[in-house]
Order: C-alpha cells, then structure tokens, then sequence
C-alpha cells in the first residue's frame, strides 16, 4: 500500500458515500478501508494474518450505531489491544447524546465529531478531521506508516 | 332457830354483822329480823310472829318462796341472787333450814349487779353493732340494714318508738321515712314542725338528749308528745354536718336518764347507717360506671377470686354476676384464656409484681384488648373487643404493602418508559438525521455534478430540498431539547435571573453583531430554580425578543419583575394577537410563517414545561405591532 488508509466503520451506505465525496472533495486521497459493522470492523482490525499484509490504518472514522458490536464496543476493544491502543480513532455520529459523548471520551476517543445535516457543513467537518489527524498530527510511532 | 330470840349472845352476833337476817319458824311466821333486813326490807319492829308473805307480800309467787319451800321441804341451804321488790335491790340470797324452821342471810348485791348487767350491755351492744355492720357488708338492702338499725334501738336501748329521717339535699328539708312504735297516727302530728330535736342535730351536730320531754325548755313543742305516749328521747345525726344524710330519733315512754353508753350506742349506729349509706352510693356509682362501659370488668382479690364482674363479662361467660362472684378466677380460664394459660399467667405476674398490663389476646377467633390494673391486694381486668380494630390495622398493613409494591410496580414501569423514551430520543436523534443527511448529501452531489444539465429551476427546487432537510434537523434537534427538560433531573438552587439573562443576551449579540438591542436588566432578579433549565428559559424567551424585534426602529429588551411577583421578559417587536395568546405555548405552534421569523415552534413549549416543572405559570401579553411580553412565576 501506498498512503496509510483510513479505515471507516459505518453500516449506512448513504454515509459511506457521502464521506468518501467528503474526502474526494478536500482532496485527502488516502484508501478508504470501508466495515459496514462492528464485528466486521474487529474481524479485520485483529486478524493477525491481515495486520501482517496491510498494516495498521492511518485514521478509524467510527460511528457509534452500528450493528451486531455496537462503536462504542469497537472503540474500548481498539483501546484494549496493545498494538491498536494508541491508533487516532475519531467518532463520527449522528448522536450528540451526552451518554454517547461520555463514554466516547471515557473509552478514550481522540475527537467526537457529530455528523451536520448540511452537507457543506459536512464537507467542512471531514476536511477538518482529515486535515488535522492525517496531516498535521504526528502519529505514535509504532502506529504510524503502513507496510510493517 | 325460833328460839333465836331466846338467846340474847347470838341476837348480838347477829345485829352486829352487815348482811341482812331473819329466822321464820316451822309455820313461815316470822320469829326474828335483825336491824340490817329489817332497814333493807323496810319491815316494822312489830312484825315478829307474823306470816313472812304478809310482811313481804311481794315475794308470793317469786323465786324468794319457791326457793324457801325447796329449802324446807329438802332440808338443804339454797342460795341465789334475785330483785327484790320489796327491797328495790338485788339480793345475795343464804337460806338455812331445820326442822324448826329457816334462816335466812341477804346482802344488797345491787352495785355488783348492775356493773355486771352494765358490761352485758355493753358487749351485747358492741355484738350488736359489730353484726350490724356484717350485715351491711355482706349486701343487705339499705332498706333491710335501716329495719336492723330499729330493732336494734328498741331491743337494746328498750326504745318504745324509733323515727328515721332522711335528708333531702335538694329541699333541704327532713322528712320521716321509717316510723315504728307509734299508736296510730300519733308519728303524723311530729312530721309537723318545728321538729327542735332535728333542728338541734342538724345545728351542732352533737346528739339531742332529752330525759323529759314535758320539762325540757329546750323542746317545748315536743312536749305534746307525752299525749302520743313518749317522755323522753335521744336524736342523732346521721352523716356529718357538712354532708348530712338523715337523723334517728329513739323515743322511751317514761322519763330516763339516758347514759353516755346509751347516747354512743346511738350514735355507733348513725355512723353505721351513714358509712353503710356511702358505701352503698360509691358502689352505685362504681357498679354503674362498670356496668356503662363498653370494657368487660372483672376484679379478682389476692387469691384471685373474682370480687366484681360487670353484667356484659358475665353474659359473655354465660352466668350471672351473682353466681360468678366469689368463684376463683381459674374457674372460668376456659372462657378467656389461650391454651397455654397466658392470661392467667399475666393476671398472677400483675399481682405479684403490682404493676400495670396491657397486652391483646386471640381467643376463639377474635382479639381482645386486656389491661390489667392492680389495685389494693386484688386485680382489676378490663376486657375490650377490639377485632375490628386488629382487622383495620391488617388491612391498612396490606393495603400499605399493596400500595407500595403498586409504587414499585410503576416506578419499574415508569423507569422502562424512561429507557424506552431515551432509546427513542436516541433513535431520532441519530436515525433520522441520517436520511436527512443523505438527502442533503445527495442533492448537493447533484448540484455539484450535475449542475450544468438543470436550469435555474431545477437547481432552485433542489435548494428547496436541501433547506427542508435543514429544517426537519432543526425540528428533531428542538424536538430532543423539549423531551430532555421534561425529564432532566430538578437540582434546585440560588440564581440570579439577571445575570442569566446578561449572559445569554451576550451571546445573542455576538451571534448578530450587525444588530444593536437596547437590553434592560432590572437588577434583583433572584430566584429559587434549575440554572440549566432556567437558562433555556431565558435563551428562548430573549432568542425570541431577539429576532421578533428585527424589524423594528430602537429594538428594545427589558427583564425585570412586576409587582405580583412574576418575573418578565417584553419587547417593542412583531408582538401578535392575543387572541391566539394561548396557541403560544403548544409545540409547533407558530405565528408567523417561517418565512419571516424562522423557528421550529417548539422553544415557548419548552419554556412553558421548564415553568410548570419549577411549578410556577406563564402567561404572555402583546399586541400586533406593539411588542410582546412574557410573564412568569418561580414559587420554588
């Protein structure tokens, strides 16, 4: 693989569409590795046999509602594993339930990005988001490039 | 001993010794009497050689010539003790026969006699007294005691005639109940006053006595009694002179000196009537209380006898008063006491330890309250029903338990609506956004990528589409806040209304910097109240003046509170017609169309559930053109 990937754990299609044009349209041209549920998403995160070919993403885009194991779930067993412990994850929902914030932080999410209506706004929040994690933040080091 | 007066050495010897002696010969003449009988017997010198029953004809007939004919006739000494008529004096009688005749010694024996006869009296009168009262206490009728008191005066004190009266306490006056002894019709003339032997007692309450009614000054009108037969009397009080009861008067047919014994006599038996008298009323009056009560009454002695038992315990046991009194209270354990004899244990423990118990007690399917009082050396048992009270208290036991899982019932229910609720605020506030966002996403896409194949119409409507998609996310987002205030947590405390207002009114400004708002805060705007809630309130009531003053020239805002009390928020802005005032408040309910003020219609429906939940009220006030104000309370 080239550029680090961005794996994005979100079961509706509409979504998934939407941020990869998010994406696409702030120029962030990082593979976009799509789960459309939680336990999907763990499957592919702790395959060794996997870890091994395409190494660890970039960026986890999470949405909280997610079929089968819920985001929240993801989020503590990502924190759990030694080797995906300190991976940016950053939560996009639609909740901005105070519950949902809470236990995001208190699990030890990065950021918590609640996804706007507006389209434009949307836009405006993954170019954020993207900007920020993928380019200005420096990653840890045993989480950083793919390839290992 | 004829020849007695042949020897003049004897005749000294016999003139000289103190008792009386007189010889008769062998035909009752009389052959020699010493001076001593001859004083004694007052006999003539003369009447040597007379028949003895011509000198003493008194004696004919008498235990003296019965006595004397034995003597001869058995030729033995007799001796005994007789009145003597003739003498007017008790006699110690010797008589000595021989076959010549009978002499006989005598000795005035009346002062022994008497005394004797004085402390027969007295012992008699003390029995007399001590049965009266025996009988009284054993449960005699007054009446039956005040018959023994009559007879009692006129066999010990040899009353001819006895009267009783009785105290009236409401006249005040006496009158004659009980009247034995007189001839006929005699006692209706003394019902008459002045009666002054009464009115004496009744003035001194010292007894009246009276040896002789025709002379005493001190009852002249009694002196007419003597007609009636009646000479002399003793009165007494019965009861005292504070409290007096009544009065006895013991009437004799001839003059007497009554003595101090007689005069006690009486009196002893006043007191007798009197304490029979109030013995009698506390009875009534106990046994009338205890019959009155709704308590079964039973009182036991010492030895747990049964003293007293009220007519509803005695029902109940199936027998009268009468035949239970005086059985031991163990007789009848069978109509009271549990099987293992707990009454009757706490009855001995009451007893013994003298103290007071109260305990309830199921017998043969009812309860009973018993307390048990001791009192002297017995027991006193008060017995009450009180099954219907033990019922009461069991149903309000299980009606409390009822209600009370009812309680848990529905805070369990009521907490799985809450979840169910949350869960459902949740959903829409994440499930629905997603569509909307899609539909936002996707015509924007359009927009984008397809832009240059649709006309400025097309692109309009497509605009349409995004906007109404905003609108439903502003809706569901006012829809969340609404639901959230009516179940947030109630944490009351101190706040200034008028700082609140400051800070959000700051924010507005920041928001629309291009506006300039005349804000007046009225200062002392405390209030008791949830800050998070409150400060809702205040951001829609001030959003409100905010925008609804947009198009108005010198936009004012002021927060203050009226004379009432109520807390307000006015403006000089759009303001509407009252009479849709109270449209205000219901969600979605809107004014104007959202074209010219955007709203989602629900931020007053929140206001007013953030009011009601403080327990305060809102009213608004306006008029089309001339502004709005919104009113509230905060009794917190």
């Amino acid at each position: 693989m080239g550029k680090p990937y961005i794996l994005l754990i979100e079961d509706n299609a509409d979504d998934v569409d939407l941020t990869i044009r998010a994406f696409e349209k702030n120029h962030i041209a990082n593979e976009v590795v799509v789960m459309r549920d939680g336990a999907q998403a763990c499957g592919f995160l702790f395959d060794s046999q996997r870890a091994h070919t395409t190494g660890w993403p970039a960026l986890i885009l999470l949405d909280l509602n997610l079929p089968k194991v819920s985001g929240l779930e993801v989020l503590q067993r990502v924190r759990a594993y030694e080797e995906t412990r300190l991976l940016p994850t950053v939560i996009l929902t639609s909740s901005k339930q105070e519950e949902d914030l809470l236990h995001g932080y208190r699990f030890g999410v990065n950021s918590y990005v609640r996804k706007p209506v507006d389209f434009n706004e949307f836009v405006e929040a993954v170019r954020q988001v993207g900007l920020y994690w993928l380019v200005l933040n420096e990653p840890p080091p045993a989480a950083g490039g793919g390839g290992m | 001993m004829a020849d007695a007066a042949l020897r003049p050495d004897l005749s000294l010897v016999l003139e000289r010794i103190t008792d009386g002696f007189f010889a008769l010969d062998a035909h009752w003449r009389i052959s020699y009497m010493n001076a001593q009988a001859r004083k004694l017997l007052h006999a003539r010198a003369e009447c040597i050689g007379e028949f003895w029953l011509d000198v003493f004809p008194k004696a004919r007939g008498r235990l003296f010539e019965r006595e004397y004919h034995r003597a001869m006739r058995d030729q033995r000494p007799v001796q005994f003790v007789e009145y003597s008529a003739t003498a007017e004096l008790w006699l110690e009688v010797k008589a000595y026969p021989s076959l010549d005749g009978l002499s006989v010694y005598f000795r005035d024996v009346t002062s022994r006699i008497e005394a004797q006869r004085e402390v027969e009296r007295t012992t008699w009168r003390q029995q007399a007294l001590i049965d009266f009262g025996r009988a009284a206490l054993a449960g005699a009728t007054f009446e039956q005691t005040l018959l023994d008191a009559i007879e009692l005066l006129r066999e010990i004190l040899d009353a001819n005639v006895v009267d009783l009266y009785h105290y009236d306490r409401n006249t005040g006056t006496f009158a004659v109940t009980h009247s034995m002894g007189w001839e006929s019709g005699a006692s209706l003339e003394l019902a008459q006053p002045p009666l002054e032997h009464i009115a004496s007692v009744v003035r001194t309450g010292e007894p009246f006595v009276c040896s002789d009614l025709r002379i005493d000054p001190r009852a002249r009108s009694l002196a007419q009694l003597e007609r009636s037969g009646v000479l002399s009397c003793v009165t007494t009080l019965i009861g005292t002179l504070a409290a007096p009861l009544g009065a006895i008067v013991a009437y004799q047919s001839q003059t007497r000196t009554f003595s101090v014994a007689d005069v006690r006599f009486v009196q002893s038996l006043s007191q007798s009537i009197a304490e029979f008298s109030s013995a009698l009323e506390s009875n009534r009056l106990m046994s009338e209380v205890l019959e009155s009560i709704h308590d079964s009454f039973v009182a036991v002695d010492a030895d747990l006898r049964i003293t007293y038992v009220n007519g509803r315990m005695a029902r109940y046991w199936g027998q009268t008063p009468a035949e239970i009194i005086g059985t031991p209270m163990t007789a009848y354990a069978e109509h009271f006491d549990a099987p293992d004899g707990r009454v009757m244990q706490l009855f001995k423990e009451a007893q013994r330890e003298r103290r007071s118990l109260t305990f309830e007690q199921h017998f043969r399917g009812r309860w009973y309250e018993v307390r048990l009082y001791p009192f002297g050396s017995g027991v006193a048992c008060y017995v009450r029903d009180v099954t219907a009270r033990r019922n009461e208290q069991e149903r309000v036991l299980e009606l409390n338990a009822e209600l009370e899982q009812r309680v848990g019932e529905r805070t369990t229910q009521l907490e799985l609506a809450n979840k169910e609720l949350e869960s459902f605020s949740y959903s829409v506030s994440h499930d629905l956004r997603a569509p909307l966002r899609a539909i936002d996403g996707f015509s924007q896409a359009l927009l984008e990528d397809y832009g240059d194949g649709l006309d400025r119409r097309g692109k309009g409507y497509l605009h349409r589409v995004r906007r109404a998609a905003q609108r439903m996310a502003d809706l569901i987002d006012a829809l969340l806040q609404l639901s959230k205030v009516a179940r947030a947590p109630m944490a009351f405390a101190q706040i200034d209304l008028g700082m609140l207002a400051g800070a959000v009114a700051s924010e507005l400004s920041e928001s629309d910097a291009l506006r300039a708002v005349d804000l007046v805060i009225e200062p002392g705007l405390g209030a008791r109240g949830e800050p998070h809630l409150m400060q809702i309130v205040l951001a829609n009531l001030l959003g409100n003046a905010w925008k609804f003053t947009r198009h108005t020239e010198n936009p004012q805002v002021y927060v203050g509170k009226n004379s009432e009390g109520e807390f307000y928020v006015r403006d000089n802005g759009a303001g509407f017609e009252m009479s849709y005032a109270g449209k205000l408040f219901g969600a979605f309910a809107r004014l104007h169309s959202a074209d010219e003020y955007e709203g989602t219609g629900i931020g007053l429906a929140t206001v007013a559930r953030i009011i009601h939940r403080h327990g305060g009220s809102i009213r608004a006030e306006g008029a089309v053109g001339a502004g709005a104000t919104f009113y509230f309370t905060l009794p917190g």
